[in-house]
């Protein structure tokens, strides 16, 4: 799987998962704060959405990944990579 | 000095929690600082990170499967308070209330439901409303019989909304308290916002979340002249109470702890006291960092004066996080130790906890550990729930200084807002009724699009949150505030409030949350929907989106819930500080929903459509409307409820708790029955319903039944339940404000004038035997 298909996933469970507009949301868009405006609600969610899609546990993980898709599909792909 | 007709008093307590199925074995246990937290029995905790929980054990519970827990828990509260008052019975008496806090009801009858393969027989006790039904059916309370399901503020509102009923006269005796019981949707919902601590809760010290607990307590409330002619043990006076919200966060509270302190303030003001005079707080003292943050903030603020000798204590640290119970535990707690002089500990202290502890108390002495025995005059209990709802009251073994406006001020619809199946906004519901065109479907909902959210300024960020039954009310009450032109700013955000009135809350996301846990596990609850299983996170969005931050509250009793509301509203504008109360009626439709109300037989008949929608009624006070120069759309003059409690889910035999309810509502209004010059009723195609509105119509107004004017709006709207009851008052007031044309057609009389109509009748029904009137004029 590689960044933009892990990105292209990221979206979907996003939309699904959090009610989000798919017109509205792009890799680059942030997702917080005046982007989409996702909360700390919003983020525990992401994070079980991607130990469930992708099996990495991002429990304590830091802001900076989660700024956008792209930084999400990033960490995720890194972390598939050091799992190999 | 308070007035003996001012006083509330307490004369009955009773209580079952972790430690202790009765008030003495409960007290005795907190005072020696011994928790009932341990390994959680009645949920599974396979994966899940945290697995404790605060049970009661109680053998003399076990059988009566019929009744869900809860309200077996709630009865044996009851039950020790009405014997330690003294009382057994009120005989169907209109002034003899029940008001009965919880936050999740019977939910556990959803997972039963899942289990069994959908077993009919779980159906019923889904909701929060049969809880007061069985208490009232127990002890013929005929008065008012609601539910106030405002999460973790329900037990203390309860307690506010009793005292308010008794200083209005609307009663004279309450049994009022909370109950809730361990259920898996909260247990998974609280996992999944990693709000569980994995230890035993630690409020003030560790803060690693909470710990659930289950239990009820329950405390009798009676006018002092009532207790006085009895010649009733009294243990303590009520004085004020006060209740906002945050318009901030559903989940997290503000933390500026602006609306904590409002609350608090608002208690203490209508008290009639100093801060300096209250010696205790049983304090909210969850054990979240967010909440114990904003609580010593709060506390700081307001208690940090010279001369305060102020002790608090969190008795969840024992008996856990007991949800829609808690305000009535921490009560009855509370009041123990003012009667006894002695003040239950914090527990879960270490030596190094202990030091950190004394940096952030500052003067505030946070009782760690051990009782302490200190002579109180007056102490405070504090419940600070989901959805940014506060709620605070005193205790007092004085009378305080509670003073009450001297006349009632008129009160004045001045916004409607409509969301209906038959579409959305008032020109649309108008259009539609005066084309009368029946619905065609068993099963009807109402649709919120984007041009919705769009006429009401609500963005996409904050909708997207929303499930359907919050949306559906966050767009009526935006509409209505529009409608209405009133614009919520710093200047009366705490001045306005919203009484939200349901029959059955969220059911489609309790359910829909429920089945996922069932499936899936309760180590896989959704964070993002758990927030939407909760009653009053609809009352919650709405306080966010509008920026109101007034009194806030969720009541729940079956379809009149929705004109209950009207009620309720006009009692918190004559008792608080609000000049406009929004009261509404929402409720919705879904596949999950048809399917309940199908397994419970509703469309047998073949004459009932179910549907949904969200009324918002904008009551103003009329110095507001004349402050505001605005002209409203009818007064509303009148209102009564009454109960006549029979089984749960059935009505027959109650007709003479609705006929109660209208003459309440005449004397309320200073009317007789032959000034109602219409009536806008509640018949909606079940035998059952439609006999008893007949029959008791008739016994009330006698010949004329068949002269005056009826209306029903079930035909062309369906029963969308509490929505369909407040758009009932809405239709009332549209009639006499002539928006509907200067002839309607009435069910039995075909065209009448409009002019000729002056003061119209509203009544609705619950489940169980409950009935509210309300009396509209032009």
């Amino acid at each position: 799987m590689n960044e933009q298909e892990i990105a292209t996933k990221i979206q979907k469970m996003i939309c699904e998962k959090l009610g989000v507009d798919p017109d509205e949301l792009d890799n680059d868009v942030p997702l917080f704060d005046d982007g989409i405006g996702l909360d700390s609600i919003d983020s525990l969610e992401i994070i079980a959405g991607i130990d469930e899609e992708f099996g990495v546990d991002m429990t304590g993980v830091g802001k900076e990944p989660f700024y956008n898709v792209t930084s999400l599909a990033e960490y995720v792909a890194n972390a598939l990579d050091a799992d190999k | 000095m308070t007035t003996d007709k001012n006083r509330c008093v307490v004369t009955g307590l009773g209580l079952i929690s972790a430690i202790g199925n009765n008030v003495s074995q409960c007290w005795q246990n907190a005072i020696n600082g011994i928790s009932g937290i341990k390994k959680a029995k009645a949920v599974d905790t396979t994966d899940c990170y945290a697995n404790l929980a605060a049970e009661v054990e109680d053998e003399s519970l076990n059988g009566e499967e019929s009744i869900n827990w809860v309200s077996r828990l709630c009865i044996k509260a009851t039950d020790e308070a009405m014997q330690d008052a003294g009382l057994s019975d009120f005989d169907n008496s209109p002034k003899a209330a029940v008001i009965m806090g919880s936050c999740v009801g019977g939910v556990s009858n959803a997972e039963k439901y899942y289990k069994s393969g959908r077993k009919a027989e779980y159906v019923s006790e889904i909701p929060i409303s049969p809880i007061a039904n069985h208490v009232a059916k127990t002890y013929h309370a005929g008065g008012v019989v609601t539910n106030i399901a405002n999460a973790c503020a329900a037990g203390t509102i309860s307690i506010a909304y009793a005292c308010d009923l008794v200083r209005s006269g609307k009663a004279e005796v309450v049994i009022v308290g909370g109950a809730d019981a361990l259920a898996s949707v909260p247990f998974a919902g609280f996992l999944s916002l990693h709000a569980l601590d994995s230890e035993p809760c630690s409020p003030f010290n560790r803060c690693g979340g909470i710990t659930l607990g289950e239990g009820a307590g329950a405390l009798i409330i009676e006018s002092y002249e009532h207790a006085a002619r009895r010649q009733a043990h009294i243990y303590c006076d009520v004085l004020g109470s006060g209740v906002s919200s945050d318009a901030h966060h559903i989940t997290a509270p503000r933390p500026d702890g602006k609306g904590q302190m409002c609350a608090i303030r608002r208690a203490i003001n209508s008290s009639g006291i100093n801060p300096s005079e209250i010696g205790y707080i049983n304090a909210h003292g969850t054990g979240t960092a967010k909440n114990d943050e904003a609580e010593f903030l709060s506390l700081h603020t307001i208690f940090d004066e010279e001369g305060s000798d102020l002790s608090v204590s969190s008795t969840k640290s024992m008996v856990g996080h007991c949800l829609g119970a808690a305000g009535a535990i921490e009560a009855v707690f509370a009041i123990k130790a003012l009667t006894e002089g002695k003040i239950p500990p914090t527990v879960g202290y270490s030596q190094e906890d202990l030091s950190r502890l004394s940096d952030r108390a500052g003067k505030l002495d946070f009782c760690p550990n051990f009782a302490r025995e200190k002579s109180l005059s007056a102490v405070m209990s504090n419940s600070f729930a989901f959805g940014g709802n506060n709620a605070s009251i005193v205790f007092s073994k004085d009378v305080g200084n509670i003073k009450t406006k001297s006349t009632r001020e008129r009160v004045f619809i001045t916004g409607i807002g409509i969301v209906s199946p038959i579409g959305n906004g008032m020109d649309n519901y108008i259009e539609k009724t005066l084309a009368e065109t029946p619905l065609e479907c068993d099963s009807n909902e109402s649709v919120i699009d984007k041009s919705d959210y769009e006429n009401c300024g609500l963005k996409n960020s904050f909708c997207r949150k929303l499930d359907k039954f919050s949306r559906l009310q966050a767009v009526s009450g935006m509409t209505a505030l529009s409608d209405a032109k009133l614009i919520i700013d710093d200047d009366n955000a705490e001045q306005t409030g919203i009484v939200v009135g349901t029959s059955d809350g969220p059911l489609s996301t309790i359910c829909d949350y429920q089945q996922d846990l069932v499936n899936k596990g309760n180590c896989s609850g959704s964070a993002f929907k758990f927030p939407n299983t909760v009653y009053n996170a609809a009352g919650g969005y709405l306080s966010i989106c509008s920026g109101i931050r007034g009194y806030n509250v969720t009541l729940t009793n079956g379809a009149q819930s929705g004109l209950e509301s009207i009620s309720y509203a006009v009692n918190v504008l004559n008792s608080g500080e609000e000049k406009a109360v929004l009261a509404t009626g929402t409720d919705e439709n879904s596949e999950i929903v048809t399917e309940l109300y199908k397994k419970s037989g509703y469309f047998d008949s073949g004459n009932f459509k179910l549907s949904d929608g969200s009324t918002t009624l904008v009551l103003e006070s009329n110095s507001s409307v004349l402050e505001r120069g605005v002209k409203p759309y009818a007064e509303v003059l009148g209102c009564g409820t009454a109960d006549c409690p029979v089984p749960f889910g059935t009505l027959s035999g109650s007709g003479k708790a609705l006929e109660n309810a209208i003459k309440l509502a005449l004397d309320d209004a200073g009317l007789i029955s032959g000034d109602i010059d219409g009536i806008v009723g509640f018949a909606n195609g079940l035998k059952e319903v439609d006999k008893i509105e007949n029959e008791a119509l008739k016994n009330t107004f006698g010949e004329r039944t068949t002269q005056i004017p009826a209306f029903n709006i079930h035909k062309v709207t369906g029963e969308g339940r509490a929505a369909t009851a407040c758009l009932s008052a809405a239709h009332a007031a549209l009639i006499l404000s002539g928006r509907l044309g200067e002839s309607v057609e009435s069910e039995n009389l075909g065209e009448v004038a409009a002019s000729r109509l002056n003061k119209l009748l509203v009544i609705s029904y619950g489940s169980g035997g409950v009935y509210t009137a309300v009396i509209i004029a032009r």
